[in-house]
């Protein structure tokens, strides 16, 4: 399989940071400026049957990028995710509850390189 | 303002199949229109990724359509109509960003060769463009139209189609979200 410009990196993200409130802290713009792929995760306020469902297609995509060596973070919190993940065989992955946009980036930027990414090598170009 | 339901992609090119992602994450020429124009973002599954793997070749939509793909897109479709359900009982006003020329996720362009198989080897070109929905698509046009909802307006990415012009790409994105 040819490199091409994925990060390797993948981050489960709260609702409140994909769609983040006045003021709020923005983690698409934290993880477009640190270069990560965003899995969003169902809104608190979603009836249980709706987020269950989603949550369990969110834990099936995280279990094939783990098994793949991308890395994987959880940014805040969704009541479900860790049941979710267990059934997929996988622990919860590091995580932050940021307070703030720096803290977010910062978080993602600091991570160690992907095992994937050691695999394939620097992107062309 | 609304919510645009868009394709897993657009927030995040790891699940694109090898070589095809554009970027290291997130898609900005699409989610930037979406913010700018005030429209909240429900990231959909990619049906090919939880299917077929990381490690999938790239495909037409004959390769894909089996009974065993159709089921997990009508189970993926399921609880993407849910959501959808939700927001058009708050009424709000939904739209559905897909990836033209995907054999899944295609909203008015998708991929089709009745021949292509076997050893994955093809030449250069788009010859396997041609009009119509991806299957994760009409499973959930299926799924809406069990639930007498009626299917949102549509817009798609368009790297994948010849002469891809970003300012075009938000230009349609932009006009579909303005219904």
């Amino acid at each position: 399989m040819k490199r091409d410009e994925r990060s390797f990196r993948v981050a489960l993200v709260a609702d409140r940071y994909v769609n983040p409130p006045p003021g709020g802290v923005d983690g698409i713009a934290a993880a477009v400026e640190a270069g990560w792929g965003v899995i969003q995760l169902p809104a608190d306020d979603y009836p249980a049957e709706v987020a269950q469902r989603l949550l369990f297609e969110v834990a099936e995509q995280a279990d094939e990028f783990n098994r793949h060596g991308y890395d994987l973070v959880l940014v805040g919190q969704r009541d479900g995710m860790a049941e979710a993940l267990a059934r997929v065989g996988i622990a919860v992955p590091d995580a932050i509850t940021p307070e703030s946009f720096v803290a977010l980036k910062d978080f993602l930027g600091g991570r160690p390189s992907p095992q994937a990414l050691r695999r394939f090598g620097p992107a062309a170009g | 303002m609304g919510v645009a339901f868009v394709a897993h992609c657009m927030l995040n090119q790891n699940s694109k199949v090898g070589d095809g992602a554009h970027c290291a994450g997130v898609y900005s020429p699409v989610v930037d229109v979406l913010r700018a124009n005030g429209w909240r973002i429900e990231q959909m599954p990619c049906p090919e990724l939880a299917f077929a793997g990381l490690n999938r070749f790239w495909a037409v939509r004959e390769q894909y359509d089996t009974a065993a793909f159709r089921g997990h897109c009508a189970r993926l479709a399921a609880a993407v109509a849910g959501v959808i359900a939700l927001r058009v009982g708050q009424g709000e006003d939904v739209v559905l960003i897909g990836v033209e020329g995907s054999p899944s996720m295609g909203v008015t362009i998708t991929s089709s060769d009745p021949r292509r198989g076997g050893r994955p080897e093809w030449p250069e070109g788009s010859p396997e463009l041609v009009s119509g929905e991806g299957i994760f698509v009409e499973e959930l046009r299926r799924e809406l139209n069990s639930r007498g909802i009626g299917f949102p307006r549509v817009a798609g990415e368009t790297h994948a189609i010849p002469g891809h012009d970003e300012a075009a790409e938000q230009a349609a994105i932009e006009s579909a979200l303005e219904g």
